[in-house]
């Protein structure tokens, strides 16, 4: 009896742990990363992982495998955010004291976030959550995904946050002023390289510069920017700049000093040079990526589109480079091998706004939209012998 | 029209001001409004120049020829062609099947897109700030008078391809006021002859937000409230109407009665002096005591006069209507012409040192008697005329005048369409039954935002919709109910004939991105484009001169360089009445 039933729940739990099936996924567009497409291309998904791309999926795990065809759909790895609160300002910024770079903001996630669980019918799979800006050393960001019924952290320790933006600057509590806060990170920055003195905010900060983590800086207007440029040159490390709305105001030294930026909602009643600054910044060769609002996220870059930006850069800026930025690209941001199974599946390209979503997936699990038709996606208008040239798009 | 010292007085301050004001701006690199009288030529020289060089070539047939023409109306063609002279579009069909003109100037993209211009069903470009925030406005606002340009991106129209637009603000006012249809121009606009007054705006409810039900109870009630009491004003003004055609004419045959008087005198007393000198002759004074003898300062006054003002009161007893007859009644019983040569005569007799008959000839009459006798003298010689004479009619008085409820009454009559902007299922409902109640001929929604739920009723009862806000940023939907990427579908679905505008000047050149989005909410391409095209056109009345590329149609093109739906489109070139508003360089 006692074997028996030692058996039957070894059997159990196997059929628990057992991995799920494998499932290959394929579309009439594949976008792997921006330089790769695939037409009429598969993915293999294993274990919440892409296992193999196209070509190089072997017979038999294709033989094996679920399919899972979405027909005539454009399949896109799932959109990553870069630093955000999620609106969850209160709870990720120590707001009493300045300087709490050691402070993790994966102690505040909350799973059943509202807004988080909203992210997938965006086309969004992850983000950094972030420390709020309010302070001026908030803390290491974590990667965090949404999930079908809660979200989950996929990477513990990430960029340390800075702020010098407007909200790191209170009357309640030092720094009061712009000066106040470049001195107190100067101070610190220095600590950290002097030795190995200080507690484990300067540890933060000495990682940070030693390359080991990417340091975020948020900064707004110019003379917030300019500081934040000048603590990175005497320091010596790339920053990423959130915000940066004046950033064509210090574009030279920013590609200088080979800066990224993160932008903020790009609206439509915006100055000129701003919607056309991520054009501009392409150009440069500046990296960016999309921020401000989530759900906004994709409009913004359908606007930076609209004012210059190429489309495939577009698509880069709301993937792969953030992912880069946030140093995940092995992770998210792209579906080549080995990285985790995010993609969302759009009728066409995402860019486009007559494209709509169908489904997104996180760690291979379909958290939103509808397992595929079979019939194609109603959108491209057939060709008729009347009708020729409406196969193409309208 | 007279215009009095004080008038022009202000006119001088006014423009004075105004034009200091102007000298302390920068000096606009085009003139800036057309007013709306004005020609559609820019007044700067060189534009004249350019407007008088640019006539030649218009008159040179323009031809368009393109990968794709989508003309709206028909199906899309492929190596199309649209040949314009002038301001229309004489053809448009397939390369090879349309003849092209000899002296035509040929403008060809292999791979380009061709669209009629766009429509925009409702936008605030052209008005400032104070006009959006106005809360005190009423049905007789006019926007037509205060449009201007306001030297932002918000003018940018015809560089994005909208060749007609509606213009209207979102202010606070329950009645906003009459919207104006323009046309945009590369530097400026023009009015749409005929369409500056083109529909009346109505606000039916607080905005998209969520609100109280006693509040949307009373905004509902207030608007109902408006339509009380249109019978009776518009039977009041027809009574004035018809009372006014009958003081003319009783006073026409008073005039002539009185002229085919003094011409049966005329042999006996001195020949009435004809044309200038109103003043009777001395002989008549002298005669026998006349009805209507002139009196001093009597009655209306000297300055009532001008074109066709009434005296101030009903006309009392003592006017001279026989001395008025040597001129005015000559030239034909026009109730006007009558009360200048009136009020000529008044002018001049109240010079005169009055004729002192005693007042007991004159009995005072107290204001306001409707029809007033002339004096009876009490000599009775007239009797037998006193029988024949007709009486002095009495100028009617008009009704007091309200532009707001003319404005109703022109909606309930058909010739105003109303446009309601109500955002709840409930403020939808209360509007289809405001049209059914008032009977009111064209309704339109504005920003219909839970429209999906009454789709049916508005597709029965033919109600239009004008949907702006269909990006889903930053438009934040209060209710779930409210799913603005998807209502452009649903609505199609259930036949409701709807139009896709921008609202605001910020989003008029993106109107193609607004169309996209409706496109991944589930509408069909072709609709998408005529929604904003066609479909607007008809909703503002237009869609006979312009919204689809048909030969006799106003030459609006749009020339794209790939399908207009993506989002890196870029325009290439603009026609708007056959003339190029844009060239992409």
């Amino acid at each position: 009896m006692n074997r028996c039933s030692t058996f039957a729940i070894c059997w159990l739990a196997t059929l628990a742990l057992a991995p799920a099936q494998d499932l290959l996924v394929r579309a009439k567009t594949v976008v792997v990363a921006t330089d790769t497409v695939l037409t009429d291309g598969s993915l293999l998904v294993r274990q919440g992982k892409i296992a193999w791309v196209g070509d190089d999926i072997p017979a038999d795990a294709r033989g094996r495998a679920t399919v899972v065809d979405y027909g005539d759909a454009t399949i896109v790895p799932g959109f990553v955010l870069p630093p955000t609160t999620l609106g969850r300002d209160r709870d990720l910024a120590e707001a009493a004291l300045p300087f709490t770079p050691d402070l993790r903001a994966a102690e505040a996630f909350d799973p059943w976030q509202e807004e988080l669980l909203a992210l997938p019918r965006a086309g969004i799979t992850s983000l950094m959550l972030a420390p709020s800006p309010r302070n001026v050393a908030a803390g290491i960001g974590a990667l965090v995904k949404p999930g079908k019924d809660r979200g989950s952290i996929a990477v513990q320790e990430l960029p340390v946050v800075l702020s010098l933006a407007q909200e790191a600057r209170t009357p309640e509590r030092a720094p009061t002023s712009l000066m106040g806060a470049v001195d107190l990170l100067r101070t610190a920055f220095a600590a950290a390289k002097a030795g190995t003195g200080g507690g484990p905010d300067v540890a933060v900060l000495r990682q940070a510069l030693e390359g080991s983590r990417r340091i975020v800086v948020h900064a707004d207007t110019f003379i917030e920017l300019a500081a934040a440029l000048d603590l990175a040159q005497e320091f010596g490390f790339e920053p990423l700049l959130v915000g940066a709305r004046d950033a064509e105001k210090v574009l030279p030294r920013i590609v200088a000093q080979q800066a990224a930026i993160a932008l903020d909602t790009l609206r439509t009643d915006m100055r000129l040079a701003q919607l056309r600054l991520p054009a501009r910044l392409a150009e440069a060769g500046v990296p960016f990526c999309f921020g401000g609002r989530a759900e906004a996220v994709r409009v913004s870059a359908v606007l930076a589109v609209r004012f210059g930006l190429d489309r495939k850069l577009a698509l880069q800026a709301l993937t792969r480079t953030p992912a880069v930025l946030l140093d995940q690209a092995d992770v998210v941001g792209s579906l080549r091998q080995g990285t985790a199974a995010d993609f969302a599946v759009w009728t066409g390209d995402p860019i486009d706004l007559s494209s709509a979503l169908v489904a997104t997936w996180i760690d291979g699990v379909r958290v939103h939209g509808d397992a595929p038709k079979p019939a194609p996606t109603p959108t491209t208008v057939p060709a008729t012998a009347s009708n020729p040239a409406a196969a193409g798009e309208r | 029209m007279r215009i009095t010292r004080s008038q022009s007085v202000f006119a001088a301050v006014t423009l004075f001001a105004g034009s200091a004001a102007l000298a302390a701006q920068d000096p606009p690199p085009a003139p800036a409004t057309t007013p709306p009288a004005a020609t559609p030529e820019p007044a700067a020289p060189d534009a004249r120049r350019d407007g008088e060089r640019e006539r030649r070539p218009r008159r040179q047939p323009i031809v368009l020829e393109a990968g794709t023409v989508h003309p709206v109306s028909g199906p899309a063609i492929a190596d199309g062609v649209v040949v314009v002279r002038g301001e229309r579009i004489v053809a448009i069909g397939k390369r090879g099947d349309v003849e092209i003109p000899a002296n035509a100037t040929v403008h060809s993209f292999p791979h380009g897109h061709l669209y009629p211009g766009f429509v925009d069903a409702s936008t605030d470009a052209f008005t400032d700030q104070s006009l959006r925030t106005d809360g005190s406005s009423d049905g007789g606002a006019l926007f037509a008078d205060d449009l201007r340009l306001q030297h932002d991106r918000g003018d940018e129209l015809v560089q994005a391809g909208v060749t007609t637009a509606y213009v209207t603000v979102r202010s606070p006012a329950l009645v906003r006021g009459q919207g104006a249809i323009v046309r945009p121009r590369q530097h400026g606009f023009e009015l749409w002859r005929g369409k500056e007054h083109a529909a009346l705006q109505l606000r039916m409810t607080e905005g998209p937000v969520p609100s109280h039900p006693l509040q949307r109870q009373q905004q509902l009630q207030a608007a109902d409230a408006l339509f009380e009491g249109l019978d009776e004003f518009r039977k009041a003004r027809t009574d004035h109407e018809e009372a006014l055609k009958k003081y003319e004419k009783d006073f026409a045959d008073y005039l002539a009665f009185h002229q085919k008087k003094k011409d049966d005198k005329k042999p006996d007393g001195a020949p009435a002096p004809a044309g200038a000198q109103p003043r009777p002759a001395t002989g008549e004074r002298q005669g026998p005591p006349r009805e209507g003898r002139p009196r001093g300062n009597r009655g209306g006054g000297g300055g009532g006069g001008g074109g066709g003002e009434p005296p101030k009161d009903p006309p009392r007893a003592g006017d001279g209507p026989d001395a008025a007859a040597g001129d005015g009644a000559s030239d034909g019983p026009s109730g006007s012409d009558v009360e200048r040569a009136l009020a000529t005569l008044l002018d001049a007799l109240a010079q005169d040192p009055p004729q002192q008959d005693p007042p007991a000839q004159d009995p005072p009459k107290p204001a306001g008697t409707p029809a007033s006798q002339p004096p009876q003298n009490p000599a009775d010689e007239k009797d037998d005329k006193k029988d024949e004479a007709p009486k002095r009619p009495t100028w009617p008085k008009p009704p007091p005048p309200d532009p707001q409820r003319e404005a109703l009454l022109q909606v309930v009559d058909g010739e105003l369409p109303l446009r309601v902007e109500a955002h709840r299922a409930d403020e939808l409902r209360a509007a289809v039954r405001l049209q059914r109640e008032r009977e009111i001929p064209v309704l339109v929604l504005e920003q219909a935002h839970g429209a999906a739920s009454v789709a049916d009723q508005l597709a029965e009862r033919g109600i239009a919709v004008v949907l702006t806000d269909v990006l889903p940023v930053p438009f934040e939907p209060p209710y779930d109910a409210f799913e603005p990427a998807t209502l452009p579908a649903k609505l199609h679905a259930a036949g409701v004939s709807f139009a896709i505008a921008s609202g605001r000047d910020a989003y008029s050149p993106l109107l193609p991105l607004l169309a996209a989005a409706a496109v991944g909410g589930g509408l069909p391409r072709e609709h998408a484009l005529r929604a904003i095209t066609l479909t607007p056109a008809e909703i503002l009345g237009v869609a006979n001169e312009t919204g689809s590329l048909q030969p006799g149609k106003l030459a609006d093109v749009v020339v794209t360089d790939r399908p207009l739906f993506q989002s890196d489109s870029r325009i290439l070139m603009v026609l708007a009445k056959g003339r190029t508003e844009y060239e992409a360089k």
